[in-house]
């Protein structure tokens, strides 16, 4: 067998004898792969220096805390938006379901007077079963998922008003997930928000279930043709959603001593807005939790730096809003370049 | 109307594409060719896949602009064309890809973006008597009012040709048009280009099935690397000097692999008997032995990729039984007959087979991972590499060697040896290759073939259903026919001819 009888346009790449083309393939594609993470790198540093110019807070060591803090809730809920957007599932009912499950801990261990332990677990439970919901809907029943998960927005959004009465339930006491700072004075959100991030990395780079999600979103029909079980590893996903809405809704509820079920409004847009930002592809199979973290600091910078500045709170709407079309523009842009 | 007519009947209608170069990511492609198509006459465009056969059309057709050379259509020179003047100048192009609204009707389609009427009302009459009126001159006899999605492929096809025609196509240009049709469609499409070529249209047909070559066009161009290395009149032409002009070698015609020297296994490791799947096949028994390589002929629609789904459990049986290793097996879905050693290569890799977007070695590595794993749950791309490694050399892949590579960057007959590793990585004993070279180029081809070989010398049953019959003749050590979900006939040894699997399944 020669080595150049396969003519294609990939050849030149492909032909062992050709050294320089082999070299320049490869740095084209390294060229590619790099720009997602790097071009997030840049943004956020020169976003760093414009806020650190404009204002002597900005780098200060608390007011880091703060943006973490601040990112916190958003950020365990993008660990599992990231996931499901790999497989090309969509979870917008996390807003509603973080004021949900904080209402059910403000109603239970606040108005019913059960001990905390046990809300905490009705709370877990409330997690687990909107993620049962979702994913019963999108795999048993075959409804897409962001038609189910907007249903499910609206329906977890008013059952928290109906339990609630439309009133916002004070909770007192229930302060250490929210607010303590055990360890180098972070506080415990942040922690935590650390560990999930660390903890889905883990699982999207080095388990056969990560792997298989990356599959199915690259390719549905090829994921089952070998051998994925692609509806159970999607309902785990909604699933896991679920728990880290559950984990979003106590922290929010301790952070405010309160819960009120009109909480979180418009979280899904701030969860999708850093997991775009962050590289992962709408059309599934492509993103990574790093990139996410990434899109989640921009955002938390963005708005941090607005308040520094002493913008009007409702622009940070604005700014959100328009870095997600930015973001969304940005990939459109990007496939074009690297298709052409 | 009365314009182009006289145009039709004065002078034949040319276009000459010259010295034409084209560059995609600084890699040149296309390195000065050129064409002529003129009215009245077929002109084939044969190469490889990758040959630059595309790129040329689609520049003739307006899609890309060149970076050097000229367009002369009809004595109008011009450096390039955009789609809007191509289609001006009468120049319309079928895609091999169904370019259609499938849920509007078929006159709606013909139509389509050219609606007459007045001051932006669409008269819905005018619309219906055009379709009338071209479907007519194509002596067709579709339902203008039917949805073009309630078509068969072969009449969407012919929807299309008649919408380049009700637009005053004076040169049509052909992509691989057969690939999806039944040998009766063919035929049919094949009568149309008669009859256009008779009306004067100038056509290029772009393939890469020689037999096509001889049975409708005038002239060839035969283009490699982005060169044209053959061209004259097909009569002048024989089938080797096609082929060695296609594959930049002399070819020997196809031949028949030797009897294998190995042990067939004793016991058959699939069988069906009389197994029937509703609206898909009927009593069909079938056995592949351990070591064996048998090919399931039969046209587009014949059956055979639905035998091998209802091995694969995406496809139930609704009478006769299927047997693994001598056990009756019902499998519900393709994890569990992987499960039980079974591997299926679909005939669409793009839509059912690769991950694009993934690296080769997650690409070959994906129905192994809970083996590869680390109790079953923990990877890394590391064992992945490992594993790519292990059958990147034995099925002569052509790559960077870079276990990271996307799949969608390798060719296509590269992709499909990854895919064809991933069930050696996975170990399956018996192998359902579906259209195993479909859009392969012959190169690609020979070597998939060896693969097959050398994995049936190691005991592994495979099953060919296809439609390609030299494929057939090349690869099989038994054939079974099949005709209208039936098996029609069986082939063994020297009987597997070319000739005797065309004769099988036509009757």
């Amino acid at each position: 067998m020669t080595e150049a009888n396969e003519p294609t346009q990939l050849a030149a790449g492909e032909a062992a004898a050709a050294g320089p083309a082999v070299q320049q393939a490869a740095d084209m594609d390294r060229r590619r792969r790099i720009p997602e993470l790097a071009a997030l790198v840049v943004f956020l540093l020169v976003e760093g220096v414009f806020f650190s110019l404009k204002s002597p807070y900005f780098l200060n060591w608390d007011n880091w805390l703060n943006i973490l803090t601040a990112v916190a809730v958003t950020g365990i809920i993008a660990a599992p938006a990231t996931l499901l957007l790999i497989a090309g599932q969509f979870d917008l009912s996390v807003g509603s379901g973080t004021a949900f499950c904080g209402v059910i801990m403000a109603y239970t261990v606040g108005s019913l007077g059960w001990s905390e332990p046990l809300g905490v677990v009705v709370v877990v439970l409330a997690g687990i079963g909107i993620g049962l919901v979702n994913g019963f809907f999108v795999n048993v029943v075959g409804v897409n998922a962001l038609i189910t998960t907007l249903g499910t927005l609206a329906v977890l959004r008013g059952l928290g008003k109906v339990i609630s009465n439309g009133q916002t339930l004070i909770l007192n006491g229930f302060g250490g997930i929210g607010t303590s700072r055990p360890f180098l004075n972070i506080p415990t959100p942040v922690l935590i928000l650390a560990a999930i991030v660390a903890l889905f990395w883990f699982v999207m780079r080095y388990t056969v279930y990560g792997r298989s999600m990356y599959a199915i979103g690259a390719n549905p029909v090829a994921a089952r043709l070998t051998g994925i079980r692609s509806k159970r590893l999607i309902f785990g996903g909604f699933v896991l959603s679920g728990l880290c809405v559950a984990l979003s809704g106590l922290i929010l509820v301790s952070q405010l001593g309160a819960s009120s079920p009109i909480a979180a409004t418009g979280l899904e847009l701030s969860v999708v807005t850093a997991v775009i930002l962050g590289g992962a592809s709408l059309a599934g199979g492509r993103g990574t939790i790093i990139g996410t973290a990434l899109g989640l600091l921009i955002i938390g910078v963005l708005n941090n730096g607005l308040i520094l500045l002493n913008v009007d709170p409702f622009w940070q709407e604005v700014a959100q809003g328009t870095l997600l079309i930015a973001a969304v523009s940005f990939d459109q842009l990007r496939i074009r370049l690297s298709v052409a | 109307m009365t314009d182009s007519a006289t145009n039709r009947s004065s002078s034949a209608f040319r276009l000459e594409a010259r010295g034409i170069r084209k560059s995609f990511g600084g890699v040149e492609v296309l390195h000065g060719v050129g064409l002529v198509a003129t009215g009245g006459s077929v002109l084939a465009l044969l190469g490889e896949n990758g040959a630059g056969k595309s790129t040329l059309v689609k520049i003739v057709a307006g899609d890309y602009s060149p970076d050097a050379g000229e367009i002369d259509v009809a004595g109008d020179v011009r450096p390039s064309l955009d789609p809007l003047s191509a289609r001006q100048l009468g120049i319309r192009m079928i895609f091999q890809e169904l370019n259609d609204a499938p849920a509007l009707t078929v006159a709606e389609n013909i139509s389509l973006g050219r609606w007459p009427g007045n001051h932006g009302v669409v008269s819905w009459r005018e619309v219906r008597r055009r379709a009338q009126r071209v479907l007519e001159e194509l002596g067709v006899d579709i339902d203008p009012d039917a949805p073009v999605g309630s078509l068969r492929i072969g009449e969407r096809q012919v929807v299309e040709i008649a919408r380049a025609l009700s637009d005053e196509a004076r040169c049509l240009i052909l992509d691989e048009p057969t690939a999806a049709l039944s040998a009766q469609e063919v035929e049919r499409l094949f009568t149309f280009i008669h009859r256009l070529r008779k009306r004067g249209v100038a056509l290029v047909y772009i393939t890469h099935r020689l037999d096509e070559v001889r049975q409708i066009a005038d002239r060839v161009e035969v283009l490699r690397d982005g060169e044209v290395v053959l061209e004259g009149n097909v009569a002048e032409l024989d089938r080797r000097r096609l082929v060695s002009a296609m594959v930049g070698r002399t070819i020997e015609d196809v031949q028949r692999p030797p009897a294998p020297s190995w042990e067939l296994g004793s016991a058959p490791v699939l069988r069906f008997t009389s197994a029937t799947s509703e609206g898909a096949f009927q009593d069909v028994d079938l056995e592949v032995f351990p070591g064996e390589v048998v090919a399931l002929y039969g046209k587009v629609g014949s059956g055979t990729a639905e035998v091998a789904d209802a091995a694969f459990g995406t496809r139930s049986l609704t009478g006769g039984s299927l047997e693994l290793d001598g056990k009756e097996s019902r499998f519900h879905g393709p994890a569990q007959a992987i499960e039980a050693g079974v591997g299926l290569l679909p005939a669409d890799r793009q839509r059912e087979g690769a991950f694009m977007v993934r690296p080769v070695a997650e690409n070959l590595s994906a129905p192994s991972w809970p083996r590869l794993a680390r109790l079953r749950t923990f990877i890394s791309s590391r064992q992945e590499a490992i594993a790519y490694r292990r059958w990147h050399d034995a099925l002569t892949i052509r790559s960077r060697n870079d276990p990271g590579q996307p799949i969608g960057t390798l060719s296509g007959g590269n992709q499909q040896k990854v895919l064809l590793g991933r069930w050696l990585e996975r170990r399956s004993r018996v192998l359902l290759l579906v259209e195993p070279t479909r859009g392969v180029d012959v190169g690609a081809r020979q070597e998939i073939y060896r693969s097959i070989r050398s994995l049936s010398s190691e005991g592994v049953g495979i099953l060919i259903p296809t439609s390609d019959y030299e494929e057939v003749v090349q690869v099989a050590d038994r054939a079974a026919v099949m005709a209208r979900g039936r098996i029609v006939a069986r082939l063994e040894g020297d009987e597997i001819t070319t000739e005797e699997l065309a004769e099988a399944a036509g009757g």
